[in-house]
């Protein structure tokens, strides 16, 4: 089953489309890295992957289903979707228990939302979700406002875990962060999308695509390759990157 | 067990369950067909030529003593606000005592509601264009002063010093260092200073004092609900664009805004600034000519009647704990009515989204519409009391609160609430998770502030609703019983002062945490 499909998708810009034509489809376990110069439409992409942007044309599906028509089924739709922003909005006035119930709040109802924020609920879930990001469970008291920059990484992943989406989006959430801890975090991502979830994450550093199934090359709001990561080679990335600042890089 | 920042906004509103509680039992039921008729008539103002010519006179009177009354206000705060600044007698002469001086006499000006100065200045000089002007201008100006000294003695010292150990005299180190940095507050705060002069003396008005406040209230009391909703639309039309003119103004002359009062702007195009404080000289000048301002009569007192043998035993036995109690309780209910609501309704139309600019019609119509005016109304269906009148000064200053939430709302920035409804949440539940969060400290920072002005402001909803001090104070005022008036007003500016020492400890407990 495909947990993302992408028909077609074409988003209009302002001298040239965003995104032509674009299809592409991801199963169920699938770890896949989305690759491309900046201004390639990659942020394009996962916002129409998110549900955030409707294309002009093309059909997007998730678990092989339609955009919603009802607000009710919308929102479960939505809540299938993970996605870890490169700002992490995370919310800085509340607790980090509280911050990783902000990702139960599809299925709870407001008696559930507003007690949360009186007491905060689910302890033990929380105190798991901060386990399987190395965190200590002793951090479920503070404020998120409290934590250092590496932290506040893991807790936003945290959140993700508890929200259990099928579809795991991130847009570049590497970027600022030093080599050594955009490693570490990268291959907890990775380790979080085992079937049934996936994982689609945008990067423009080549030299982080070990531990992908695939590589999706995108130039100029297009697919420009598609393939298994062990077939890309050099030359294929050099070939993206042509004529942009980061050809000159590996 | 202690609420999350977003509950914290909420929970004033629980105020409503002993409101909505209580509220069936001062129900008489005899004006349901009169509120059914005010309602209606908003849709079918008056178009009778010759009403709306003498709502449109009674429109330009007001706007003109707002006019006059902010101007006047601006040149005495300025004045005053630079003679209570610590730094500026320290820097002049070494030591701060006169500002310390200047600081608690300017206390009891401020502390006494500008209805209130206009009755009093009613009663001595008789009834004349000036009384409104110079009521507005009095406690105006006493807060406008405040307010600038507190400015200035919050701008960092170094320029300063920077300056005067380089040899500039004080006088021109002062103007050097700390005249550029505090245009940018002072100037947006007079703004806004502005539009509460337009809600002044439009409440004046309805107390006699000329305008088109006066024209409502005869409206209102002959009944007459098509002509009332000619002169609120009028009313609303001219505030609306005067909030919008200021709002544009702010924007483009880079002023810091009024949510978050920590944040402090740049301030660009300084020769447009100068330009329109100059252009407002000829103009002051013309409207003080249209109205028929003359200063010098306001010098011409008049005898005051003299004090019964035995007022001072009387003034001394009336009630004076129920009274003050009454006010504190009025203002706590009306501050919590205006300060939880806001939010909650906020969070009930979010998803729908015209649900949002009705709001903010209602809003518009809660800010200009006097409370006092509102109290009559509610009198058609409610028996006066502490809780009528607290239902129509928390109208009025929901129509103010709700409108900064709703800036500070979209100043907010959407991030948090779309990652929100990005996974799922319905959207109540982003709004309060995502942008209440973010506000709920300098929300009621501003709630606890505002608090302080409703204290004040009893007074007014006092006159008519029939309960704590400013029914008193009517009653007083009308039998020229002068001696509980001297006491009435000392309780007031007690209670006020106290109110403001609170308030300002509890806006400084929020924006620290």
């Amino acid at each position: 089953m495909a947990v993302l499909e992408l028909q077609e998708i074409s988003v209009p810009g302002r001298e040239q489309p965003r995104l032509e034509r674009v299809s592409l489809r991801i199963e169920a376990g699938e770890r896949v890295a989305l690759l491309g110069p900046s201004g390639a439409g990659k942020s394009t992409l996962l916002a129409v992957a998110n549900g955030l942007l409707q294309p002009q044309s093309g059909r997007v599906l998730w678990n092989d289903a339609p955009r919603a028509r009802s607000e009710r089924a919308r929102r479960r739709q939505q809540a299938r979707i993970g996605t870890l922003w490169q700002d992490l909005r995370l919310i800085e006035e509340l607790s980090v228990q509280q911050n990783l119930n902000s990702g139960c709040l599809a299925r709870w109802g407001w008696p559930r939302a507003v007690l949360n924020l009186l007491l905060p609920l689910d302890s033990e879930a929380c105190a798991q979700a901060l386990r399987r990001v190395d965190l200590s469970p002793e951090l479920l008291d503070q404020p998120v406002a409290e934590l250092s920059g590496g932290q506040r990484q893991r807790v936003a992943i945290a959140r993700l875990l508890r929200q259990e989406p099928l579809l795991l989006l991130a847009d570049e959430p590497l970027a600022s962060l030093d080599p050594r801890l955009a490693r570490e975090l990268l291959q907890l991502l990775l380790e979080q999308a085992s079937a049934p979830r996936a994982l689609l994450l945008s990067l423009h550093r080549p030299d982080l695509l070990a531990g992908f199934d695939r590589v999706i090359g995108v130039r100029q709001g297009r697919v420009q390759f598609d393939e298994p990561a062990a077939a890309v080679d050099s030359a294929a990335i050099q070939a993206l990157y042509a004529g942009t600042a980061a050809a000159a890089s590996p | 067990m202690k609420p999350a920042a977003p509950l914290l906004v909420l929970l004033p509103a629980l105020v409503l369950v002993p409101v909505l509680l209580l509220l069936p039992g001062l129900l008489h039921g005899g004006g349901w067909d009169l509120i059914g008729r005010f309602l209606l008539a908003a849709l079918q103002p008056s178009l009778d030529p010759v009403v709306l010519q003498s709502l449109l006179q009674g429109l330009a009177i007001t706007a003109g003593m707002a006019l006059l009354g902010w101007a006047c206000s601006l040149l005495i705060g300025v004045v005053l606000g630079l003679a209570s600044s610590r730094l500026l007698w320290r820097t002049l002469i070494g030591h701060a005592l006169p500002a310390e001086l200047i600081r608690r006499l300017l206390a009891i000006p401020r502390s006494i509601h500008e209805l209130i100065w206009g009755l009093l200045l009613l009663q001595v000089v008789g009834l004349q264009p000036a009384i409104a002007v110079v009521a507005i201008a009095i406690p105006y100006g006493a807060l406008v002063a405040r307010v600038v000294s507190d400015l200035l003695d919050a701008l960092p010292e170094r320029n300063l010093d920077a300056l005067l150990s380089a040899g500039s005299p004080a006088p021109a180190a002062l103007l050097t260092a700390l005249g550029p940095p505090l245009m940018p507050g002072l100037i947006s705060y007079g703004g806004y200073r502005l539009e509460c002069a337009l809600r002044s003396a439009t409440l004046l008005g309805v107390f006699g004092l000329g305008g088109l406040g006066n024209e409502l209230l005869l409206t209102l009391q002959s009944l007459e609900f098509n002509e009332l909703w000619s002169g609120l639309w009028l009313l609303l039309a001219v505030m609306l664009a005067l909030e919008a003119l200021i709002g544009g103004l702010r924007r483009r002359w880079g002023m810091p805004s009024r949510f978050g009062l920590t944040r402090t702007g740049v301030g660009r195009r300084g020769r447009e600034i100068v330009l329109a404080l100059v252009l407002l000289i000829p103009l002051v000048a013309g409207v003080g000519k249209a109205l028929a301002i003359d200063p010098a009569a306001l010098l011409q007192w008049q005898p005051l009647p003299p004090v019964a043998p035995d007022g001072w035993a009387e003034a001394l036995a009336l009630p004076w704990l129920q009274l003050a109690f009454n006010t504190v309780l009025l203002t706590l209910l009306a501050a919590a009515l205006a300060v939880g609501v806001a939010p909650l309704l906020l969070l009930l139309v979010a998803p729908w989204p015209w649900g949002q600019r009705l709001l903010q019609l209602v809003w518009a119509i809660g800010r200009l519409w006097p409370p006092p005016l509102t109290a009559l109304l509610l009198l058609f269906v409610l028996k006066p009391g502490v809780i009528t009148a607290a239902l129509a000064l928390g109208f009025h200053n929901l129509g103010i609160l709700g409108r900064l939430l709703l800036e500070g709302a979209q100043a907010a920035g959407s991030e948090r609430q779309q990652a929100l409804q990005g996974a799922g949440a319905g959207p109540r539940l982003a709004l309060l998770y995502g942008r209440f969060s973010g506000l709920a400290r300098s929300y009621l920072a501003y709630g606890a502030y505002r608090a302080d002005v409703i204290l004040r402001e009893t007074v007014v909803v006092g006159l008519v609703a029939g309960t704590g001090l400013g029914s008193q104070l009517n009653e007083s005022l009308s039998s020229f019983a002068f001696d509980q008036l001297a006491l009435l007003l000392a309780v007031y500016a007690l209670l006020t002062l106290l109110g403001e020492d609170l308030s300002d400890r509890a806006r400084h407990r929020l924006l620290q945490q």
